[in-house]
């Protein structure tokens, strides 16, 4: 099996500018910087590599959206997503600790084919550890005229500024972490315009995952044929899945994109020993569980999502039979409804009354109008709101009130208490 | 609500100057607001109106705008945590993994309810929400440091910060 982005994970150091050259590290942006840019553009587009922090939109395709400099004058932006905040995932966290450099070298591919001279990473605020070591990073990096003006004597100039968030989820998502950057409330935008056209102070903004730009200096190094062939035929390359709950080995794991959940169960040492698998969330808590049924699904976007959910950003947590369905549903919904950033009138009422209602339920009070009330406050969200935060509120109640429904009639029927 | 900008300012002279690093260190002075609101809640361990109003004078916005941001975030608080501020992460995994339990031990072990801060300003808690760490379940937030895997004892070590 290839490993691309966690190939070196092994090795001490590998944070440290050193050992990242030793290995071979820097070697593609020098590469890339002998390059058209047109030429880049065309292999990130054969790579079939989809972007990696939940929505799994191809990236060529993203990139070709920006407007040209001759149509648009005038500066464009890179931004890196690094604001994971949906319970479940944690591999960029991983991937910067580890490894920060590889992350440096395709932010700055990627700033060269979009050409941005400023670009910069937006780390949640809770990762202070992993916002120094990027910090510690960028000054060796920079010392070593790889960040900053005239990159490797190519004529390219890119600086990278470092920017944190302020502990809410909905930064995460690309115009709310445009918004949040701007030094505004985290409320998401409506598009059009999408942030490629117009992002970050209008101006025209590509926002990228952690994981999906690390994957660029591979992708330049070998080709986008390479990188295609890793993968299944709509998606390119490996996948990182975060993955915990009821698993005895908890972790970050790489596998070719359209691995087998069974497989990736394995890897994690299986459901923790005695106990029996009840579901598994594949892609981040706002996503409905994958079944014992789904055991041979492939894990890909196009194949999650056939199979009723998502793969998401691949924060994939495992449940055993221990966990109550209406437990599990009213913990998923309380974060929800606290991150609902309140914009959309849809989202901040129904995300509060359903998690109130499932409260209910929990204390025993519940009454049968509310197994028809929860699912349909949920549809009265879904399509009525700016942002995906609104459509999952629904998405997940009803997820777990079709998978797991004796958990919830049972509760309400014998006025069971938790 | 407004507020005007105290005509002493609420911040040291060497505050101040990190403050106006925060206008001049990205392509726009408003890029650097969160980061100048993370700074104030850092010092003041809060983020008053007077405060606001005065980051509001230094970024050359209205009192609205930062004190719009300063109340959405849940960095930033209105009232005054402890020196030591604990996070007790209850995001599905740390759920999973027994958080319901930290937070009574938490509270028995501080001696204060939720978002409350002891007599001496030592410590205050809160839960929060996913702070990404779910390999390490339960997760804790000490100031802005991680406790992975915490337990009651690591929850009674933390008597032992100065």
């Amino acid at each position: 099996m290839t490993l691309v982005l966690t190939k070196h994970f092994a090795e001490p150091k590998l944070h440290e500018l050193e050992t990242y050259r030793r290995l071979g590290g820097y070697k593609a942006l020098e590469k890339a910087l002998g390059l058209p840019r047109a030429a880049i553009l065309e292999e990130v587009k054969t790579s079939n590599l989809r972007g990696l922090g939940g929505a799994g939109f191809p990236t060529g395709m993203k990139w070709s959206t920006v407007p040209p400099e001759d149509k648009v004058p005038g500066p464009r932006y890179v931004v890196v997503n690094c604001d994971e905040s949906e319970p479940g995932c944690y591999k960029d966290r991983v991937l910067v600790e580890r490894d920060p450099h590889q992350l440096i070298e395709g932010l700055l591919i990627a700033s060269y084919v979009i050409g941005s001279k400023d670009s910069f990473i937006f780390i949640r605020g809770e990762y202070q550890t992993q916002y120094e070591i990027l910090e510690k990073a960028l000054d060796e990096a920079r010392k070593a005229g790889l960040v900053g003006k005239d990159i490797l004597g190519k004529g390219f100039d890119c600086d990278i500024l470092l920017m944190r968030g302020a502990g809410a989820y909905i930064s995460g998502l690309d115009t709310a972490l445009l918004e949040t950057m701007e030094g505004k409330k985290a409320w998401p935008r409506q598009p059009p315009p999408f942030p490629t056209v117009a992002g970050l102070m209008a101006k025209p903004t590509v926002v990228n995952n952690v994981e999906t730009l690390s994957m660029l200096p591979h992708i330049v190094e070998n080709g986008g044929e390479w990188f295609a062939k890793l993968g299944v035929p709509k998606s390119g390359g490996t996948l990182l899945l975060s993955i915990s709950g009821h698993v005895e080995k908890p972790g970050v794991y790489e596998f070719p994109m359209g691995v087998k959940l069974r497989d990736a169960l394995a890897a994690a040492g299986g459901v923790r020993a005695g106990h029996k698998l009840k579901g598994v969330i594949p892609g981040g808590t706002s996503m409905p569980p994958l079944m014992e049924k789904d055991l041979d699904i492939a894990l890909d976007f196009d194949s999650v999502r056939a199979a009723g959910t998502f793969l998401g950003a691949g924060g994939m947590i495992v449940l055993d039979e221990t966990a109550d369905a209406v437990e599990v549903a009213h913990n998923i919904e309380r974060f929800l409804a606290h991150e609902s950033c309140g914009q959309c009138t849809p989202c901040r009422e129904g995300s509060f009354w359903t998690e109130e209602i499932l409260e209910r339920v929990l204390h025993g009070d519940g009454v049968p109008a509310d197994l028809e009330n929860l699912p349909r406050v949920g549809e009265n969200i879904t399509g009525r709101v700016i942002c995906a935060l609104g459509d999952t509120v629904g998405m997940v109640i009803r997820g777990y009130m079709t998978r797991y429904p004796d958990d919830f009639k049972k509760r309400i029927s014998n006025g069971q208490k938790g | 609500m407004s507020v005007k900008a105290p005509t002493k300012s609420p911040f040291t002279p060497e505050q101040e100057t990190t403050l106006a690093g925060w206008t001049k260190r990205y392509p726009h002075s408003n890029l650097g607001l969160v980061e100048a609101l993370r700074s104030v809640q850092g010092w003041h361990r809060q983020i008053t109106p007077e405060a606001a109003a005065r980051v509001a004078e230094v970024f050359d916005l209205p009192f609205n705008r930062v004190w719009g941001v300063a109340t959405f975030f849940p960095t930033f608080t209105q009232w005054k945590t402890g020196r030591h501020r604990v996070g007790l992460c209850h995001g599905l995994s740390c759920w999973l993994a027994g958080s319901t339990k930290m937070e009574s031990c938490l509270e028995k072990t501080l001696g204060v309810a939720e978002k409350t801060t002891t007599a001496d300003g030592k410590f205050s808690w809160e839960t929060m929400e996913c702070l990404g760490a779910c390999e390490q379940a339960p997760a804790l937030q000490v100031n802005d440091r991680l406790v992975g895997a915490a337990t009651e004892a690591s929850v009674v070590k933390l008597k032992d910060l100065k």
